[in-house]
């Protein structure tokens, strides 16, 4: 299936933050739940690596970042990278707005489960206005 | 500089597209937080890309046992292209390959038979870090 009209979504890793873990989850909702066929899931690690012909997708396509943390890794990396960023969500901001505190890294919790859905919805809807689509 | 002969660094891809890779992820958590909490340490990947030389020094400081959910293997090639070669490399399809009846699917929750590759692989990962720990302490005497 081609990548053509879609919205790429990258997240940090988070190894060893309860945010990075939700930052994750969040944007496996998106690509195995939500939005199938609209988003196109770039891991880090290998677009860096420079291992998968990935680059030129996020030079291409618009990017929607999702951080784990303060550090903004996944943005810095796909500025680094040329990428087009058109959307940016931080996991703290999120907890903080909808008053959720995950557990740890491992294990995220009901909260952090319920925090990876809003991130989840929160990057759908921004993918739906880069798609010039509203609502789903 | 003075080297840990304590802990040894594991580094995971964080593979988001594939499900080998949240296997890799979760095999190391379980080595940090179950298997040998006290003597390994971790950098997150992304971090350790977009870091700075106290980022790039880890796998200079830690004997690192890198480890990737496929054979593209990230994390080992951006280990030793800006840190350091790993001591070890372990490829989760490696493993995943002895188990060819579990079809491995959704990178978001892990089966039950995913968990126990991923159980197998961080015992795979713990006796790694044995077997540095071991080689440094007849070293060190």
């Amino acid at each position: 299936m081609s990548d053509e009209g879609k919205v790429a979504v990258v997240a940090c890793a988070g190894m060893d933050k309860a945010f990075g873990s939700v930052a994750m989850l969040s944007v496996f909702k998106v690509s195995e739940g939500l939005r199938p066929n609209e988003t196109r899931l770039i891991a880090l690690p290998p677009l860096l690596a420079g291992v998968a012909p990935l680059s030129e997708l996020v030079t291409k396509l618009p990017v929607i970042v999702v951080d784990g943390c303060a550090e903004r890794c996944a943005t810095k990396l796909i500025a680094k990278s040329g990428g087009r960023i058109r959307g940016r969500i931080l996991v703290p901001d999120c907890a903080k707005k909808y008053g959720l505190t995950p557990g740890s890294a491992s294990n995220v919790g009901p909260d952090g489960m319920k925090l990876a859905e809003k991130v989840a919805e929160e990057v759908a809807s921004i993918a739906d206005k880069l798609c010039g689509r509203q609502g789903n | 500089m003075a080297l840990p002969t304590s802990e040894v660094g594991i580094i995971s891809c964080s593979g988001e597209e594939i499900p080998e890779g949240t296997i890799a992820l979760v095999a190391t958590r379980l080595v940090l937080e179950k298997l040998r909490p006290d003597k390994t340490v971790t950098i997150c990947l992304p971090l350790f890309l977009a870091g700075d030389k106290n980022e790039r020094d880890f796998a200079k400081v830690f004997p690192t046992i890198t480890v990737d959910g496929c054979e593209k293997r990230c994390a080992q090639i951006a280990t030793s292209n800006l840190s350091g070669r790993p001591a070890y490399s372990i490829v989760v399809t490696d493993t995943a390959k002895k188990h060819p009846q579990v079809v491995l699917k959704s990178c978001e929750r892990l089966t039950e038979d995913e968990m126990k590759i991923a159980e197998e692989v961080a015992e795979e990962i713990a006796a790694k870090v044995d077997a540095i720990l071991k080689r440094r302490s007849a070293k060190t005497g």
